[in-house]
């Protein structure tokens, strides 16, 4: 079997004791020089039809990865279809005018990837990584998907069963259900408020919509195609024209990027009962800064410091000396117009309360106390490397690029992440705790037995209702 | 696009794809076994300015103790608990402010540690390694707390979760019937609070040696140099005496087992199929790696268009050869090919089995194509690349390799060894092996009660 035993590492990161600091090993070698991420050199161009099309020759490791990414995802949905966009992802590779479900995945199957699409809250993306051997086989599977899928009617029809069916399955699992209670939460019916269909936006769905809606969103002035691997750039190009040059935009307006939504959630705990839970999911959410921002590298100092890293306090507390937990975790999600700040910790029905008090408490201690030097230096060097050790391997910076193309962004903004967070000091790091860490900012979900729910967490005085 | 321009594109398509077809990917590496038995494995790669580190122990859940269920997972957490020069809390500091991270996990048959981070952190890691290669903290608080840590991840991965893996989990313990391949790797609670600091003593005695272990390093240096490094602080390490391999073979299962479970957390039902595996360094076992991505690997398997799509009997089909472990490549004791499916509540078991053995009796007569068998093989080939694509997960399949054979070679010579099955061998090792006799099947059913509140709709 395999076990994690520190789950989510990623996530977290590390400033182990802070208050209590053990000094070093006196004979442990210091790190040594610094070798700075280098950006990947992007070929751009832009072909006649508006595709944005962004090459990145990596020489060496046999495979290449293609990223499509389409403006408009989950906040792109109509208000009468919360998640269509699950729907269109998982059924926009059952069937073109010219393949088959079945063709299509055995095509992708021969040129050694898996067709991968998926849909975030601002974009659709469409990915897959093939032998480089097998790229022209790969690149013609996924330009016949986003030029001329078809949504064949019986496909859509099981594709709505299976969801519905999947939707059940999720709505088992406490992380589902904290996230999708912190959505509504801070985002109510907006465009960041789903991320997932209801039965009745998928019982509503129809073939005639899915095709509707691709026509709408699926346009070469809309979409960029990123490719990262062992190519030659010349030949690379000379296969996407052959491939895409033919894509036409129509003239109906495109989608427009989601408006920053109002955020505003009542002051009270929302419960999500779950009968025969041994644990309790104690998710905490409030609006927070996104990419772009200018505190928005502060910010994520402070929440390096506060429960992002392994070391840090809220890990150091509540895991490393109570033992409440396995993997608590504190992270940002940055959206195109919005970020929110997440705590979330599974903890045992017994340490519910003392768990929801030490959390807050950590949340407040960032609010009052100022980061040891140790914890700052620690801080920004962890997120500086990540930065590093994310960005490996092809698919990972594929990703990256469609994320920054989604957010309008430059495929400099590479590297720039991490000089920004190495010039963070305290101050901006106290400014941007006393701005976002105050508890009272946070709307409270907890997921688990009701009746434990309420009477661990009945001292903190809070009104405890149900998830609108 | 006119013919003239069809033409070159045909012709500059052949020139481009050729070349990529003659030869194997295989990433520069060098092996040194130490004197205290610790055998390094180094490969360079400047494509990033990172080092992913693997040190792998020949220890893992399948030789723990008897009475001591979930230990070999327990001892991995106390490893991040300090050593008497570098206490609890000094490791993760080190390497989360290098911008990296570390992490642990405990497989059937290894346990492994594991950092990736700038390589700038490399010389200090490594240090770190080899001072808890040498001694640890053992305190009996650390040990509590930890215990405490670990009956939390087995609350929030199993107890708290629909299904809590019960495929990975319960399967092997119905399946098998010696201790080691039969017993619950994650724990039972009332051996993990039986556990106590003498055991920890005692497994760091017999297990956590040079000599038991492969330290592999892959990333942006320069490979002289790091062995030079990896000789300055591991050659102080001394060998210990390691126990002898137990016997952890079974004698042949001869009747198909059945078991019912029910789930206090889910709404839908669930199947697992395992079935008993020949020994790893057989050629049928192979075949039955082959076999099992045919059957389950991605939307163009056998089971996903027979199962999901044909005949609409399931949701979802995941599974292979040691899915319960660290893959169809790496294990070192008695595994099964496991099948977990997800089917809707108007189905019924025998249902879902039927399209499932129909799927099976079709691979055990005819095989699979030629042109099935090309394509699991550019998929089982760009998956294995894909698995050696991170320096950190190299590290891992190059110190896996070296620790089961003595050598690396496996780590790159899987896609060539894949594609030398033939049709034949497949279809003979599935009607040779994925018999009713030789598999387990357990039922996981919603719990009565719970199914009727159901449709408590969305919020």
């Amino acid at each position: 079997m395999k076990i994690l035993c520190l789950s989510f590492a990623l996530l977290f990161a590390a400033s182990t004791y802070a208050q209590r600091e053990q000094p070093l090993p006196k004979d442990l070698p210091p790190f040594g020089p610094e070798k700075p991420l280098r950006a990947p050199e992007v070929r751009k161009t832009k072909l006649e039809n508006g595709l944005t099309v962004w090459l990145v020759p990596r020489p060496g490791f046999p495979k290449v990865s293609f990223t499509l990414a389409i403006v408009g995802g989950y906040a792109a949905d109509s208000q009468d279809r919360p998640g269509f966009s699950q729907l269109l992802t998982a059924t926009i590779d059952q069937g073109t005018k010219k393949r088959t479900a079945r063709q299509i995945a055995e095509d992708m199957q021969g040129a050694g990837g898996d067709v991968n699409a998926f849909a975030v809250r601002d974009a659709i993306r469409i990915s897959t990584s093939v032998l480089s051997s097998k790229t022209a086989e790969g690149l013609a599977v996924l330009a016949d998907l986003a030029e001329e899928a078809a949504f064949p009617d019986n496909e859509v029809t099981l594709a709505k069963r299976n969801l519905t069916d999947q939707l059940e399955q999720e709505e088992t699992d406490p992380s589902f259900q904290a996230n999708r209670a912190i959505a509504k939460m801070l985002f109510g019916n907006g465009p960041y408020g789903a991320f997932s269909p209801t039965r009745d936006s998928l019982a509503a769905a129809t073939p005639a919509e899915l095709r509707s809606e691709f026509a709408r969103r699926f346009r070469p002035d809309q979409a960029a195609l990123l490719v990262v691997g062992d190519f030659g750039p010349d030949q690379m190009l000379f296969l996407i024209r052959g491939k895409f040059a033919a894509w036409r935009s129509p003239s109906s307006p495109a989608v427009a990027p989601a408006s920053a939504p109002s955020v505003s959630a009542p002051r009270a705990i929302f419960i999500v009962p779950r009968p025969e839970s041994v644990q309790t999911t104690l998710a905490f959410g409030a609006s927070g800064p996104h990419r772009g921002d200018s505190d928005f590298e502060a910010t994520e100092v402070a929440n390096a410091i506060y429960g992002g890293m392994f070391g840090s306090r809220l890990v150091n507390n509540i895991r490393e000396d109570k033992g409440y937990t396995y993997s608590p975790s504190a992270f940002l999600q940055s959206f195109r117009s919005a970020g929110v700040m997440r705590t979330q910790a599974d903890v045992r029905n017994a340490v519910t309360g003392a768990s929801f008090n030490e959390i807050l408490y950590e949340m407040n201690r960032m609010v009052t106390t100022s980061p040891s030097d140790n914890e700052l230096q620690q801080a920004k060097r962890n997120l500086v490397g990540i930065e590093a050790i994310s960005l490996q391997s092809n698919d990972e910076v594929a990703g990256e690029l469609a994320d920054l193309w989604t957010r309008g962004l430059p495929s400099e903004e590479i590297g720039n992440y991490g000089r920004k967070v190495a010039a963070i000091t305290a101050d901006e790091v106290n400014a941007a705790a006393k701005k976002y860490f105050p508890a009272a900012r946070f709307s409270l979900v907890a997921v688990g037995e009701e009746r434990v729910i309420r009477e661990a967490l009945a001292p903190f005085g809070l009104p405890m209702v149900p998830v609108p | 696009m006119t013919i003239t321009r069809r033409l070159l594109f045909l012709l500059f398509f052949l020139f481009v794809i050729l070349p990529a077809h003659a030869q194997e990917w295989r990433p520069p590496t060098t092996l040194k076994k130490m004197p205290n038995g610790l055998i390094v494995v180094i490969s360079e790669d400047h494509s990033a300015p990172t080092v992913g580190l693997c040190i792998s122990y020949g220890i893992g859940s399948r030789l723990e103790p008897v009475g001591r269920t979930g230990f070999a997972h327990l001892f991995e957490h106390m490893m991040f608990e300090g050593t008497p020069i570098a206490p609890k809390g000094i490791f993760n500091r080190v390497v989360e402010s290098g911008g990296g991270f570390v992490n642990g996990n405990t497989d059937n048959d290894f346990t492994q540690y594991y950092e990736s981070a700038p390589v700038s952190a490399l010389d200090a890691m490594l240090w770190l390694e080899a001072d808890r290669m040498k001694t640890l903290d053992f305190s009996p608080k650390n040990l509590d707390n930890q215990r405490n840590v670990v009956e939390e991840e087995v609350r929030a991965n199993v107890l708290n979760q629909p299904y809590g893996l019960f495929y990975i989990f319960d399967l092997p313990q119905k399946a098998f019937d010696k201790y080691p391949n039969a017993h619950n790797g994650y724990g039972d609670f009332k051996d993990l609070d039986a556990a106590n600091i003498d055991d920890v003593h005692r497994f760091y005695d017999q297990y956590y040696a040079p000599n038991n272990a492969v330290l592999a390093i892959v990333g942006d240096f320069a490979t002289d140099e790091i062995f030079a490094k990896v000789e300055k602080y591991f050659s102080s390490v001394p060998s210990k005496p390691t126990p002898p391999r137990a016997d952890v073979s079974e004698s042949p299962q001869t009747a198909e087992r059945r078991v019912t479970q029910e789930d206090n957390l889910t709404k839908v039902p669930a199947l697992a199929v395992g079935y008993r595996m020949p020994a790893r360094t057989t050629r049928d076992a192979v075949a039955g790696a082959v076999a099992g991505e045919l059957l389950h690997n991605g939307q163009a398997s056998r089971f996903y268009q027979s199962l999901i799509k044909e005949k609409q009997v399931a949701l979802s089909i995941n599974g292979g050869l040691n899915l319960n472990g660290a893959g169809p490549f790496e294990y070192n004791g008695p595994v099964l090919m496991i099948s977990f499916i997800v089917y809707p509540a108007d189905k019924t078991q025998d249902q879902v089995l039927a399209a499932y053995d129909a799927a099976i009796a079709d691979l055990a007569r005819k095989g699979p194509s030629a042109a099935e068998l090309d394509r699991i093989r550019s998929k089982m080939r760009a998956d294995w690349y894909s698995n050696l694509e991170l320096p950190v997960s190299r590290a891992q399949a190059l110190s896996h390799a070296t620790l089961f054979d003595g050598t690396y070679e496996r780590a790159y010579s899987v896609p060539e060894v894949v594609s030398k099955v033939t049709a034949d061998e497949i279809r003979s090792f599935a009607a040779k092996y994925l018999v009713k006799t030789n598999r387990t099947i357990i039922k996981r059913v919603p719990k009565p009660a719970h199914k009727s509140a159901a449709s408590g709709g969305d919020q």
